[in-house]
């Protein structure tokens, strides 16, 4: 076990060396590092560039700099902690005493934006905290030992996590680029983007990929992971992200009969009550099992490896995609198998028609993710109108992630709702010291509207907001609707034998919950105040408070270690503010640059070019642990031959 | 006031003995008169149970308050004094029967309340009796139920909330015996021998499934009523698909049951489904069997709650306290190596397999040369993340295949990798299908995934021809799928496919492979439909009414099309004409249908309809009182207003 313990502190004291080096090294360098920072073992490499080096070319200067905020701030997160963990397990620790300044980070005038957190190394569980009561000495010798294992290995776990440098592309023709984290969803991303854009937050904006070759495009749904889709893109792949509004996205929640009621007339759909949604929604989302839209009908598919399409009688079950061969019924029993959607994704395809030659340009193809180029492999189908194909996508969509789709759903209108609430608030706050303006109306400009907009095309900037979901809704008991007709007449006398049956509520002794069924016309949507009342104002945007912006407690310094002191309080306050809770949209413009030291000159950034891939059949990106450790030494190594 | 004779059988005497005359007089009341029955029959017994069945009205008389002027008796009646719960051989939705004693007298569904009760299945409301079909089959097997479980010793339902002792109702615990029933009730059955679905009786068409729904037993009258008699043979079975609140610690019995009824819609084609959905239903029996051999039902006592919190609470800290060395593992990861023959079919390529040096690692897997150059470069490396893994197998052959699809940008890439054993295929083909999930050979799951491939394995050695007895290691593919698959694939072209769905199940525990078994069959497009043939007013041939627990959908028989549906949210009011036995409906919109029912009454049409809105009153909170009146007034019929 000694020579175990051995190794941790000699590999701790290796990666502190490495990392203090690499801290030195950017504080000495007048030129900020590239994204790799954090993973020595080039872990990072940027989406929608050709190269690492172009995407920083391409960045704008506050972008760099809310680069290099996140780096550090992981950093010195990472190294505070580090700083700390070590205090508590100092005691009687046979441990070298390292030198290592860690808060050399500190010093950097990285905050030229203060409103970039840093976000990935939030999550890292912190140490367990030193026992209350004084511990026999063998528990303590075990306790430090404990915690140094899980020092040294939650550092690996650090290093070990995958970050991408993503442009993405916003409809106006701008671009953003931010720092992706393996672990965050594409929800967090979008809420990062919201943030940079100021752009409305409702439902409806999505995360989307293209592919050029393919002419594919795909929304990221809200829960899942943007860093694996993207890192299976080729290096030289001309696919993009694009940040936009997609009306389709969540259509099946806000209007859920279009969908599962395809059938019947789309003019008596369109009127549908709220309330005979939200029982549809019920129906179909909220069960045991979630019921896919029944849809069928004539569909085009390309024949394997040919140039034609043939029309089949397609069926979406929830096991996968069927059709009916030729001559057979359509019972269940005589249906092929098209695709099950374990392992594929849907895609809306471009102008196929040119392309493929397809009947018309309304395609959709079934591909796994990891295929970037045309195959035998991709299922390509073709609709005959738009609406149908969308049906068909969303069907799909339901199908393969179910539930899931609707939490996302509405965990994006507790989002739009929100940042909506607070955009009023603000309305308010600005008018009414500027002229008592009348308030109720800049809420109603400001979204809950009680109807949708019927257009479904066009992705413009208007706000649309969705109903309430049904969860936070406490609506007021519906008013008696005049046009009731009479409740039946009490039972009859037995003579006539004809009974008359009506839904529980009719009955006037039921002290029933409302039974499904009734034709009351929707309540009124309830007062926005008493919605989401916002009993938290945040505090205004933080313009370099002096010494203010500690939200973040600084790291307990421990008057016995024989670490370096505390970083000075300026700068780090400087950084806390930093790390603090992201103030709200808008964010204010990043203070002037306070050293010239922090503005990246583009000319002049190191070139990192990615090493060159091994080629092998699938694209590897995660270098197992094994090569991490290798890794790790040749940089020692190189490391030391420089001093 | 002047007294006249009455005459009472008395059960207790036996049918030949004359009926006992009691002297009464009209203001007499049926208290009175039992009590001198009673007295006359000179039998010490317990006669609480007993009530009065007046024969020729073919009525109980339940109010022992009531004179029998009020009642309408006469000297002409014919009473019988007989207890009112009898015993009652019933057939559960899992095909066993169960004889035991339920109440003849209160209406069916609170006697359905009552053995609910008894077999500790919560929600009795979504359950009822119907009769058993009577077939061509009962000729030739004369007795089909060699074991009765008998539970007619249990105390009468109306007893006290049961207590639990062992997880279980208490009285099961009292003897062997009632343990197996518990037992019986509680584990799923072993699948069925081919031979034993071949002989249930089989609905090929929806007529025919519409011909079940004509066979419900009425749930406003007594069983007595409708004539059961003591130790008819009646079938439980879930009537309304609308199931509340399925809590799986409480419901062992409720969920066991449900998955057989479900089990048994799937094998005879009650309900129709793809090929694909009956692979993956057979995986989840199979599963399901192996491990309800295995896994003891779930204690549900509170004291085991806490017991088995407890022990979670244990291994969190054993994780937590071991996730370090975990990691250090995962660092040291393990390995396989291995020398193994690849083959990529390619057009225009004839080459077999070539032998070369493996490696596993992580979820990648490397190949070399020879064993000498692996510290080398590899000649190629597939990364197995996201790919499809399928066996190509054939025991009998000694072909122990693994076909990999791995997916790259240019498309999908075919690979075989070909072992030389069963024991050296089992691990790389565990290996393969937690790296296609992205978990690697450290995965605690691994040594489990290589024990359930080898099970697996076993299933393609036995030979299909000893069905008798099905033990746990040796089923036969064909008794998990219905009749029709066992005719079109033989047991060995079976077993594949099935594997290949018992690949994603194999890890699931028992609670979830049967929820997930009842997930797929709920999400089936027919799932919950209850067929009558109707005619609808004005029209001239007979037509199909399902009837669903959100809509009712009318569906054309030469056709099987679904023409019209019309959901109970628009539906304004529903009138049964009892004359005419017509059943007339109002939608919304000025939307008016009318039929009358061919196949069944319009009473059981009637108390589908009400039965389904009485299941969408039921809240969201848990309340385990059940609202008998409003049931009744829903689905009750002249005689319930």
């Amino acid at each position: 076990m000694d020579d175990i313990d051995a190794m941790f502190s000699d590999m701790l004291q290796e990666m502190d060396l490495l990392t203090q080096s690499l801290g030195a090294e950017a504080e000495s360098a007048p030129l900020p590092k590239p994204p790799s920072i954090p993973a020595p073992q080039e872990m990072n490499f940027s989406i929608g560039f050709t190269d690492l080096n172009a995407s920083l070319h391409e960045m704008e200067d506050n972008d760099l700099d809310a680069l290099m905020a996140d780096l550090v701030a992981d950093i010195s997160a990472t190294e505070e902690k580090f700083a700390t963990d070590r205090d508590t397990s100092k005691g009687s620790a046979p441990f070298a005493p390292i030198p290592i300044q860690p808060q050399s980070n500190f010093g950097l005038p990285v905050s030229t934006d203060t409103s970039k957190p840093a976000t990935s190394s939030n999550s890292i569980a912190a140490p367990p905290p030193p026992p209350a009561s004084k511990p026999s000495k063998e528990e303590q010798e075990e306790q430090i030992k404990a915690d140094k294992i899980k020092l040294a290995l939650e550092k690996l776990k650090e290093a070990k996590v995958k970050k991408l440098v993503v442009k993405v592309e916003i409809m106006d023709g701008s671009s953003k680029t931010l720092m992706v984290d393996e672990r965050q969803t594409v929800r967090e991303v979008m809420d990062q983007l919201f943030e940079k854009t100021h752009c409305d937050c409702n439902v409806d904006w999505c995360v989307c990929e293209t592919n050029p070759d393919l002419q594919t495009e795909r929304g990221f749904e809200d829960h899942e992971n943007l860093v694996e889709p993207l890192s299976t893109w080729t290096r030289d792949t001309e696919n993009k992200v694009v940040f936009l509004e997609k009306k389709d996205k969540y259509e099946v929640f806000r209007n859920p009969q279009l969908f599962y009621m395809w059938k019947k007339d789309k003019k008596s759909l369109m009127d549908m009550k709220e309330k005979d949604k939200e029982q549809l929604l019920e129906e179909n989302f909220c069960g045991a099992s979630i019921i896919v839209p029944d849809l069928e009908g004539i569909l085009y598919m390309k024949e394997d490896g040919k140039k034609s399409w043939k029309q089949r009688y397609f069926l979406l079950r929830a096991s996968g995609l069927y059709y009916s061969p030729k001559g057979k019924t359509k019972a269940s029993r005589d249906l092929v198998c098209l695709v099950q959607f374990d392992n594929v994704n849907v895609y809306y395809c471009k102008e196929y028609r040119n392309k493929y030659k397809a009947p018309t340009d309304h395609c959709f193809i079934l591909k796994h993710p990891q295929i970037q180029k045309e195959s035998q492999y991709i299922k390509y189908l073709c609709c005959d109108d738009e609406l149908t194909m969308t049906l068909w996508v969303t069907g799909i969509r339901i199908a393969k992630y179910g539930k899931q789709l609707y939490e996302n759903y509405k965990a994006a209108v507790r989002k739009a709702a929100g940042t909506g609430s607070w955009a009023n608030r603000t309305i308010q706050a600005s008018s009414s010291a500027s002229t008592p303006s009348p308030t109720p109306k800049a809420k109603a400009a400001n979204g809950h509207a009680p109807q949708l907009p019927k257009d479904t095309k066009g992705p413009g900037n208007q706000t649309s907001f969705p109903p309430p979901p049904p969860s936070m809704e406490t609506l007021p008991p519906p008013p008696p609707d005049p046009m009731l007709p009479p409740p039946p007449p009490a039972p009859p006398a037995s003579t006539t034998k004809v009974n008359k049956f009506s839904p529980p509520t009719r009955f006037p002794q039921s002290s029933f919950p409302p039974p499904p069924m009734d034709d009351l016309p929707p309540p009124p949507p309830p007062p926005e105040d008493a919605e989401l009342p916002p009993d938290f104002l945040p505090p205004p945007p933080p313009s370099f408070p002096p010494y203010g912006g500690d939200s973040l407690p600084p790291p307990p310094p421990d008057p016995i270690t024989s670490l370096p002191p505390p970083p000075p309080p300026g700068p780090q306050n400087f950084a806390s503010a930093g790390g603090a809770p992201p103030p709200p949209p808008p964010p204010p413009p990043p203070p002037p640059a306070p050293a010239p030291a922090a503005k990246p000159s583009a000319s002049s950034v190191r070139k990192m070019p990615p090493a060159p891939p091994k080629r092998t059949t699938p694209l590897q990106t995660a270098p197992p642990g094994g090569e991490l450790m290798s890794e790790l030494m040749t940089a020692m190594l190189k490391k030391r031959s420089q001093q | 006031m002047a007294s006249w004779d009455l005459s009472v059988s008395v059960e207790e005497l036996g049918s030949e003995a004359p009926p006992l005359k009691v002297s009464v007089t009209s203001d007499l009341h049926i208290g009175g008169v039992i009590l001198k029955v009673v007295e006359k029959s000179q039998i010490k017994r317990d006669w609480s149970d007993h009530a009065l069945w007046w024969e020729q009205k073919q009525q109980w008389l339940l109010k022992p308050s009531w004179t029998l002027d009020k009642c309408g008796i006469h000297a002409d009646a014919r009473l019988f004094l007989t207890p009112q719960h009898k015993p009652l051989r019933l057939l559960m939705p899992n095909a066993i029967s169960v004889r035991l004693r339920v109440c003849f007298s209160s209406p069916v569904f609170r006697t359905v309340m009552g053995i609910c009760k008894l077999l500790n299945i919560r929600h009795p409301e979504e359950l009822s009796l119907l009769w058993p079909v009577e077939g061509k089959k009962k000729k030739k097997d004369k007795d089909v139920e060699t074991e009765v479980y008998d539970i007619t010793c249990s105390p009468l339902p109306s007893s006290t909330i049961l207590k639990l002792a062992n997880g279980m109702p208490a009285f099961y615990a009292e003897s062997p015996e009632t343990e197996a029933v518990y037992k019986m009730l509680a584990v799923s059955q072993p699948p069925p021998a081919p031979e034993t679905i071949a002989k249930m009786y089989q609905t090929t068409n929806v007529m025919e499934k519409a011909q079940i729904n004509s066979r419900w037993l009425d749930s406003s009258r007594s069983l007595l009523q409708q004539g059961v008699k003591e130790n008819d043979k009646l079938q439980l079975r879930f009537k309304y698909y609308s199931f509340h609140d399925i809590t799986p610690q409480t419901d062992v019995v409720r969920l066991t049951q449900l998955y057989e009824q479900a089990r048994w819609a799937i094998l005879l084609e009650e309900i129709e489904c793809t090929e694909e959905e009956m692979m993956v239903f057979a995986a989840l029996q199979y599963h399901i069997g192996k491990v309800s051999l295995t896994e003891q039902f779930v204690a549900s006592s509170p004291a085991m709650d806490d017991l088995d919190s407890a022990l979670q609470c244990l291994e969190v800290k054993m994780e937590g306290e071991s996730s370090a060395d975990d990691m250090l593992e995962t660092m040291t990861a393990p390995e396989l190596h291995d020398y193994l023959k690849i083959f990529r079919p390619k057009r225009l390529t004839l080459k077999g397999y070539k032998q070369y040096w493996f490696t596993f690692k992580d979820t990648t897997i490397s190949y070399y040369k020879s064993k000498e150059e692996s510290s080398k470069e590899p000649i190629q490396q597939m990364n197995l993340k996201g790919c499809e893994v399928a066996p190509d197998v054939s025991v009998a052959g000694q072909k122990f295949c693994i076909r990999l699809l791995i997916p790259g940008p240019e498309g999908m890439n075919e690979v075989y990798l070909r072992c030389e054993h069963e024991q050296q295929y089992s691990r790389w083909m565990a290996a393969c299908r937690l790296a296609s999930k992205g978990k690697t050979l450290a995965d605690s799951s691994f040594s489990s995934e290589v024990q359930s491939i080898q099970s697996f394995l076993a299933m393609q050695k036995t030979t299909p021809s000893n069905n008798t007895a099905q033990t746990d290691e040796s089923i036969n593919t064909h008794s998990l799928v219905s009749p029709r698959y066992q005719k079109k694939y033989k047991p060995k072209q079976l077993t594949p496919r099935i594997l290949e769905a018992y690949q994603n199940v194999a890890q699931i525990s028992l609670t979830d492979a049967i929820q997930k078994f009842l997930q797929i069959w709920q999400a089936l497009p027919d799932f919950g439909l209850s067929y009558i043939v109707v005619r609808f007013k004005g029209c001239r041939k007979d037509e199909v009414l399902g009837i669903a627990n959100n809509r009712l959908i009318r569906i054309d028989l030469s056709v099987g099309d679904v023409v019209k549906t019309w959901r109970y949210n628009t539906m304004r009011q529903w009138n049964v004409n009892w004359d005419i036995k017509q059943v007339a409906i109002e939608f919304d919109g000025n939307v008016n249908i009318a039929f009358s029912c061919v196949t069944a009454d319009c009473k059981i049409v009637h108390e589908y309809i009400g039965g389904y809105i009485f299941m969408s009153t039921r809240g969201r909170e848990q309340s385990d009182t059940l609202n008998e009146e409003l049931f009744h007034k829903l689905t009750g019929g002249h005689e319930a207003l």
